[in-house]
Formats: C-alpha cells, sequence, structure tokens
C-alpha cells in the first residue's frame, strides 16, 4: 500500500505533474467536441448532397467533389490526415495545433458521418418522401422536416459509435506535439519513467469519458423513441 | 357530367426502361365526378394516377389541371399538388409526427394557415374522420383504418380541388375497409372531386359516378358504373369482370 501511495505521489503530486493530465484532458474535450460538430455538419451536408443527387440526378458537381472527399478521407490513415493538415497545409499559417486537430479530426469524422447519415436516409421509406411532396412540400421542406428526423433517429447509434471512436482516435494529436489526454500521460512516464500509474489513469479517463458519452446517446434514442410507443 | 373538366390528359405515355407502361391514356375529369380506375395488377391504373400530380413523369403526352398544362417545363409542380390531394395504399402517414402534427405541417410550413388556424383545422378534421382524440398520438398507434382517415384527414387540410386515392382499403384488414370506405362516401356525398383506383367493386358501383376499366396501359371501356358492370362490351373487360365479381 505504501509503495503504492509513493508511486502515486511521484507520478502526479510531485512538481504538480498531475497538470499534464488535466490539461490533456481539456484539450482532448475541446478537440473531440468541436471536431464532432465540424464532423455533424460536413457529414449531414455531404449526404444531403449525395442522396439528392441519387434521387433526383442533379447537383452533378458538388456530388463529385463529396465523393473525392470522401474517397481521401476513406482512403488515407487518420494520422498521416493530422500530420499533413499540421506540417504541410498549415504549414506557413500561425494557428494553434487545437485548431489544426479540430479541422483534421473534423473532416476525417465528416466522411464517416456522411456515409452513416446516408444510410440512414436511405433507409426511411419512399412513401414518406412521396406523402410530402405530394401535399405541395418542395424538396428541401421534405428533407428537413420528415427524412433527416426520422434518418437522424435510425442512425443515432452508428453516429454515437462515431462519435466514440473519433473521441478515441485523437490520442494521435501527441504526433503534431499537442498535449492531449495521451500525451500528457506519456509525458509523466518520460519524466517518472514509472509505465503503470500514468497509462491506466489515463485509459482510465478515457474509459468514463466514452461511458459518459454512451449515456448521453442512449437517453438521447430514448427521447426520440417518443414516437414509437 | 356537366361540371367544368378539372383534370384532362392528352396521350399520356409512361416508359420504365423500355416497358411501356401507359400506352397513350386521354381523359377528362369533371368537377364533383367520382371516377373509380379497375382493372387487373400492373395494367397501369397506379401509374396513371401517379401522373396526375407528376410523382410519376409521364414520358410523353400532357397533364392539364385548371387549364394550365402541368408537365410544361416552367410549371411549378409543388404549387399545384396543394391543390391535387392525395392518399396512398400504404397511408404513408409521417412517422416521426403526432397526428395533430401530421394534419398542420404542410398548411403551416406552405403559409397557407398560421398554427392556430391548422391547429383549429386539424381539431375539425379529427372530428369529421371520427378520431377527435388521436391529436396527440403517433401513426405507429394506429390501426390501419385509422391511419388512412387521419391520411385523408392530412389531404383534406390543404383543401384540395380533387383527390386522388391509389388503393387506399388494399392494404387493410378486411373489417377495416368499411370505415374508409364510408368516410370516401361521405367525401363523394359532399361534393369532392375524387379519383379512385380501386379493386371494390361494390364502392365503383355505388359510389363512382364513372368508372374506367384500363388493361395493358389503355382505357379498355369506360361508362356509368349501372351499364359498365351489367353490360360490358369489351371482352377483357367481359373476363376480368367475371373473376372479381
Amino acid at each position: 500500500m505504501q509503495s503504492f501511495i509513493d508511486e502515486f505521489t511521484r507520478n502526479f503530486i510531485v512538481d504538480n505533474r498531475y497538470q499534464y493530465i488535466t490539461v490533456g484532458f481539456v484539450n482532448t474535450l475541446i478537440i473531440s467536441f468541436f471536431a464532432v460538430l465540424v464532423g455533424i455538419v460536413v457529414g449531414f451536408l455531404v449526404a444531403i448532397i449525395r442522396s439528392g443527387h441519387d434521387r433526383t440526378g442533379h447537383m452533378k458537381i458538388a456530388n463529385f467533389i463529396c465523393q473525392v472527399y470522401l474517397t481521401v478521407m476513406r482512403g488515407t490513415p487518420t494520422m498521416l490526415q493530422v500530420l499533413i493538415t499540421y506540417y504541410v497545409i498549415f504549414a506557413s499559417a500561425n494557428v494553434s495545433k487545437i485548431f489544426v486537430a479540430v479541422v483534421a479530426f473534423g473532416l476525417n469524422s465528416g466522411a464517416y458521418v456522411a456515409e452513416i447519415v446516408r444510410s440512414g436516409i436511405m433507409s426511411v421509406d419512399e412513401g414518406q418522401f412521396e406523402a410530402g411532396r405530394s401535399l405541395g412540400l418542395n424538396y428541401r421542406q421534405t428533407m428537413q422536416f420528415i427524412i433527416v428526423p426520422q434518418a437522424f433517429k435510425n442512425v443515432l447509434p452508428a453516429l454515437g459509435n462515431e462519435f466514440i471512436v473519433l473521441l478515441k482516435e485523437t490520442s494521435i494529436s501527441g504526433y503534431i506535439g499537442l498535449t492531449d489526454l495521451t500525451h500528457g500521460g506519456d509525458i509523466i512516464r518520460g519524466i517518472t519513467f514509472s509505465a503503470f500509474m500514468p497509462l491506466i489513469a489515463v485509459a482510465l479517463i478515457y474509459l468514463l469519458l466514452v461511458t459518459g458519452l454512451s449515456w448521453c446517446v442512449n437517453r438521447l434514442e430514448r427521447r426520440l423513441r417518443v414516437s414509437e410507443r | 357530367m356537366s361540371g367544368k373538366v378539372l383534370l384532362e390528359t392528352i396521350d399520356l405515355k409512361k416508359d420504365f426502361g423500355g416497358n411501356q407502361v401507359l400506352k397513350g391514356i386521354s381523359t377528362q375529369i369533371c368537377q364533383g365526378e367520382v371516377v373509380a380506375i379497375i382493372g387487373p395488377s400492373g395494367c397501369g391504373k397506379s401509374t396513371f394516377l401517379r401522373s396526375l400530380n407528376l410523382l410519376e413523369t409521364p414520358t410523353s403526352g400532357s397533364v392539364i389541371f385548371e387549364g394550365k398544362e402541368i408537365t410544361a417545363p416552367k410549371t411549378d409542380v409543388n404549387k399545384i399538388r396543394q391543390k391535387i390531394g392525395m392518399v396512398f395504399q400504404q397511408f404513408n402517414l409521417f412517422a416521426n409526427l403526432s397526428i395533430k402534427d401530421n394534419i398542420t405541417l404542410a398548411p403551416v410550413k406552405l403559409g397557407l394557415m398560421s398554427v392556430e388556424e391548422a391547429g383549429k383545422r386539424a381539431a375539425e378534421l379529427l372530428e369529421r374522420v371520427g378520431l377527435p382524440d388521436k391529436a396527440e398520438s403517433y401513426p405507429s398507434m394506429l390501426s390501419g383504418g385509422q391511419k388512412q382517415r387521419i391520411a385523408i384527414a392530412r389531404a383534406l387540410a390543404m383543401n384540395p380541388d380533387v383527390m386522388l386515392f391509389d388503393e387506399p382499403t388494399s392494404a387493410l384488414d378486411p373489417e377495416m375497409v368499411g370505415e374508409v370506405l364510408e368516410l370516401m362516401k361521405e367525401l363523394a356525398r359532399d361534393g369532392m372531386t375524387m379519383v379512385v383506383v380501386t379493386h371494390e367493386m361494390g364502392f365503383a358501383r355505388e359510389v363512382a359516378s364513372r368508372v374506367m376499366f384500363i388493361n395493358e396501359g389503355v382505357i379498355c371501356e369506360e361508362n356509368n358504373p349501372k351499364e359498365f358492370f351489367e353490360n360490358p362490351r369489351n371482352q377483357r373487360l367481359q373476363d376480368f369482370l367475371s373473376k372479381v365479381l
């Protein structure tokens, strides 16, 4: 027991080393939160353009751009995308690393969200669309008030999954020298040369975060299911 | 058939990938008429009905509604559809909305009524279709017959000039067919112009002012119900009636 306390003190208390973890924790939260937002916005936009193209044959150029985006984002490793965003795209611009991470992870996640949402839109019965149009609603109104709300409910579990993946994927932020949760723990390991304490602590924090996130998604799912009672 | 012509089709044709479903249909539907369309499955009767509000885009020919050619390239189809109500075989109530919102969505979002007006209208319509206590329910909680009555109320909320019914009772349990047909009869009595694709010969005989037999993409015969059912002239219609009556 005494050795555990010693270890704990050496890793977290001495020189306020716990701050590596807290700073990293906050950064991980900020990056994940804004990346999720970017991912949702980009993902829904791409999904709506793509399914609109599939249904009507319009928006050929926009659809082509979306397809290139999906191919690039899903066809290259996330880590490489983060490195390229930082060292190539924003190389000469003086922007914060957090911003770079939000852009890189957000755009990456957007590609996956787009396909999830598109599958949701396609899963809504064609009759719902026809009923909307038969009342005189235009394409956008029908999507906005009828199709997308149903699609969103259908894909919520898959979206929750994607956000969990995103949260954990931010752990590669250390590669651009950003102190996220994982990197923070690893810095402590580098100082104290003890691996167990900081790495397990970091793992537990991720576990808590993911558990909390799943709980929120589950609650939302239950609330949206009122129309199925 | 003394009323003015409300809907007219001229040589309407529709291909589905080389398969010609409608082979040139020309007809007129006058105000106040109740036209029942019958025919074997796959004959094109649903496609014809869906062409009337351009849910299917005809390959050639034209549809004229209230004097305007709605198949013309620059037509605002959404505006036209506000005046053409449609009721589907599968009801197609909006699953994410309450019954009240199903009815009020289009009038409110299209700027035809305020939320309060639409709410009042919805209450009236629910009363009319006999389901005044279902306003806050969701479609999944209703029986098929109730869903179809709500679907009719939803279409009526737009104050349409004509209502299209695409086999409105074909997806219903037998004991629920009656309640929907009864409501449709009331609509007909109130003077609503209706085009009804149906397998309910009793309804066609009793309610329709004209019965139309479509086979292989053309109108084979049309007549008033008495003549149509008692003196069918077309051979194919005679065969068809002998099987379904």
